[in-house]
């Protein structure tokens, strides 16, 4: 096995064998589960709220609010109560919600909504235990409204039923493109290469941030540990470095393996349709094929530099004043990968797609909308010749990081490398 | 070729700063050579040279017949300075991989390991993290890991440093078998002890500039004799005495005072002692001192710092 080799099987074993390692993989869908699933289980755990409507205008608002209220998807339970006369209304609210309003509720109510008033001069005072879900408040106050417009309309003399038809009216719209597959009338289809394009961008991004991420703490521990210098007394400085870094790639790539596997495998087995759909612009658009050659490329541009500027430190405090730059570049393809959907052949968009280190990102989010030959393959060129470029420069850092001692800020960076040791 | 290492008229300069001076020696094979220097003398520059690690800036070095160490790495082991291993990665498997970076392989290294794990009384320690070691059991697993693919050319960088009396003892017994297996040793060390007791050679460093280059007792010649006396004496008597240079007087446990008279280059000690005896003083002891490689070193860099 060459050296090569042997760095890379060491880096992918040092975390793969670890139970944080799978730990970590397996957190995702628990977390991501929970988050789905707690507030679900929550609301279908906890006792539906307690609401009353007394309703002092006798214009039959409480009826239109109960109405709306037991539509809701998680409907309250309606209490019927009797607000005595002879005692100040505020107080009896105040045991009601506290204690109880007694007969045949037994617990506390959730929500008052007492409305009054006269004319067009409604107003609600809505009394609650709740104080941060608006949810009760809003229906109520939604359903009073609808109800005083329908007063309004009727004593105009408008018929409501014929309102409410001519309200419900509208077009159909279909739409229709020359890039449209099936005779120019654009189905979800033929948007999902953009929305496609759009998610294999982030995920290329997230790839590259977290292998980079990897590799920079995996050198600063090899670094602090004094681990640097035996290694370059053993192997090439380009052995160490793409061994590490193909390493690493191996970790990445087996992340991302499971989580298309399970991603791939629920989405064929509970939307076929859409993951025929997805199967198909990924590899009929040739977007595994950008992704795969812009993953390489930008993976190897960001891992070099991210691997050069750990071998200058010994802990991550000292390496993030060095990653400022960098981490502030990344992020510039982020903003503007939203507007690569919509808008793929912007001028600015097209611009930006030539500067190396966001080529990858930004072609990537442009693919799907199959860009000119020349723009793919002069971008594709000159990422290829920077990456070249900065995988050198980064050789020469590396060494001199491995073996130099103390810190360094950006200047001192910049004279080792010119210096090369 | 007898030489395992030579190094010819190597300069070693980062930026104003000259690390290395003008430095020629070479190594014998199969011999073990001590490359002596105080702290800061250009030993781990010359070191990181002589590995291909940066490259001279003047000069030219030989590795085991090549121009450049890097063509000849699995050929070499390496013990740096400041030593570190992968912490979470055991003993037996750090050594494997170190071992397999030099050709060795996975399997050999294994068994290799285990073996000399072993021999250093390492054998229950080979699968715990090394994280878990003590700091004398991590240089040992360090030392293995440099010598387990059984170079020709071995490079110790301030081996002892770090180590009690008892590893710096084992340590020793490593080296003189390295040799004995007939590998050439080169440690740099600036504890003149270990160098008197194991090298057939050595080349003294003193800012950046070679001081000597020979063996040890050739080193010595270099330091001068001296003649102590204990009795009823006095200074100016003792420096009145034929061939004596300078005398040094230090007051001893019995309320007497012991006299070390250094004597000239080429003077015989005997015929101060005898001219001592014949002037009739009450001498109660004597001692002709041979000098140390301790003295020898700082006769030759003028009085700089070593142990």
């Amino acid at each position: 096995m060459s050296r090569l080799l042997r760095i890379a099987a060491r880096e992918y074993g040092a975390y793969v064998r670890t139970v944080g390692f799978w730990l970590s993989m397996l957190m995702m869908p628990v977390v991501s589960g929970l988050a789905f699933g707690a507030p679900a289980y929550l609301e279908s755990h906890s006792p539906p709220p307690l609401v009353a409507v007394i309703d002092q205008t006798d214009r039959g608002f409480d009826s239109a609010a109960i109405a709306t209220l037991k539509a809701d998807k998680s409907p309250p339970e309606i209490a019927q109560v009797r607000p005595d006369p002879g005692k100040p209304l505020p107080d009896q609210l105040k045991t009601w919600l506290t204690v109880g309003p007694g007969g045949d509720s037994a617990r506390p109510l959730t929500a008052v909504a007492v409305i009054h008033g006269s004319g067009d001069s409604i107003s609600i005072d809505f009394w609650s235990n709740t104080l941060t879900d608006r949810s009760l408040e809003r229906d109520v106050e939604g359903a009073v409204a609808d109800a005083m417009r329908d007063q309004r309309l009727a004593t105009l003399g408008i018929d409501l039923p014929a309102l409410k038809a001519a309200q419900a009216l509208k077009p159909t719209l279909t739409a229709f493109s020359p890039k449209a597959a099936a005779g120019g009338k654009v189905a979800f289809r033929d948007r999902l290469p953009g929305i496609v394009g759009f998610g294999t961008a982030m995920l290329l991004w997230m790839m590259i941030l977290t292998g980079a991420g990897i590799l920079l703490n995996s050198v600063i521990e090899e670094k602090s540990n004094r681990v640097l210098e035996v290694l370059l007394a053993s192997a090439s400085v380009p052995e160490i470095m793409f061994g590490k870094i193909l390493g690493v790639a191996g970790v990445t790539l087996t992340v991302l393996a499971v989580w298309a596997g399970v991603g791939g495998t629920l989405l064929f087995t509970l939307r076929p349709d859409l993951a025929a759909d997805v199967a198909a612009v990924l590899l009929g658009k040739g977007l595994v094929v950008y992704f795969l050659f812009y993953l390489v490329g930008g993976y190897l541009m960001y891992a070099a530099i991210f691997t050069a500027i750990g071998s200058f430190c010994e802990t991550t405090r000292e390496a993030q004043t060095l990653l400022g730059p960098v981490m502030a570049l990344l992020m510039i393809p982020m903003i503007f990968l939203t507007q690569a959907i919509r808008r793929p052949d912007s001028p600015l968009l097209e611009a930006l797609s030539w500067f190396p280190p966001f080529t990858p990102f930004l072609m990537t989010a442009r693919a799907a909308s199959e860009p000119p030959l020349w723009q793919v393959l002069g971008t594709g060129v000159l990422m290829a010749a920077t990456v070249a470029l900065v995988v050198w420069i980064a050789g020469r850092a590396f060494r001199a990081g491995a073996l130099s001692t103390g810190k360094i800020d950006l200047k001192g960076l910049i004279l080792r490398v010119r210096g090369g040791e | 070729m007898d030489a395992a290492l030579e190094l010819s008229g190597v300069t070693k300069r980062y930026g104003d700063f000259t690390a290395v001076d003008d430095l020629s020696f070479s190594a014998r094979r199969g011999r073990i050579l001590g490359f002596l220097g105080p702290n800061g003398a250009g030993k781990t520059s010359t070191i990181r040279m002589v590995l291909g690690l940066v490259a001279p800036t003047v000069g030219t070095i030989n590795v085991l017949g090549a121009a450049d160490a890097r063509a000849v790495r699995e050929r070499i082991g390496f013990l740096p300075e400041e030593r570190g291993l992968y912490r979470r990665m055991t003993p037996i498997d750090a050594i494997a991989f170190l071992g397999g970076l030099k050709g060795l392989p996975t399997g050999e290294g294994r068994r290799r390991a285990a073996a000399m794990l072993e021999a250093q009384g390492l054998g229950d320690a080979a699968k715990r993290q090394i994280r878990h070691l003590s700091k004398g059991m991590a240089q040992k697993v360090q030392l293995i890991s440099a010598i387990v693919h059984e170079p020709e050319l071995v490079i110790l960088d301030e081996p002892f440093s770090g180590l009690d009396p008892v590893n710096q003892q084992a340590l020793e017994a490593v080296i003189r078998d390295l040799a004995a297996r007939g590998a050439t040793v080169v440690f740099s060390t600036h504890v003149m002890q270990h160098a008197e007791r194991l090298c057939d050679h050595v080349v003294l460093l003193a800012r950046g500039a070679k001081v000597f280059d020979g063996s040890v007792a050739q080193a010595r010649g270099h330091a001068p004799r001296a003649l102590v006396l204990e009795g009823a004496l006095d200074a100016g008597t003792v420096a009145a005495l034929p061939g004596v240079e300078s005398v040094a007087s230090e007051a001893i446990e019995d309320g007497g005072t012991r006299f070390t008279a250094t004597l000239r280059k080429g003077a015989a000690g005997q015929d101060a002692l005898r001219a001592a005896l014949a002037g009739g003083h009450d001498i109660h002891r004597f001692e002709m001192r041979e000098p140390s490689l301790h003295d020898a070193f700082i006769a030759l860099t003028g009085g700089e710092a070593a142990q």
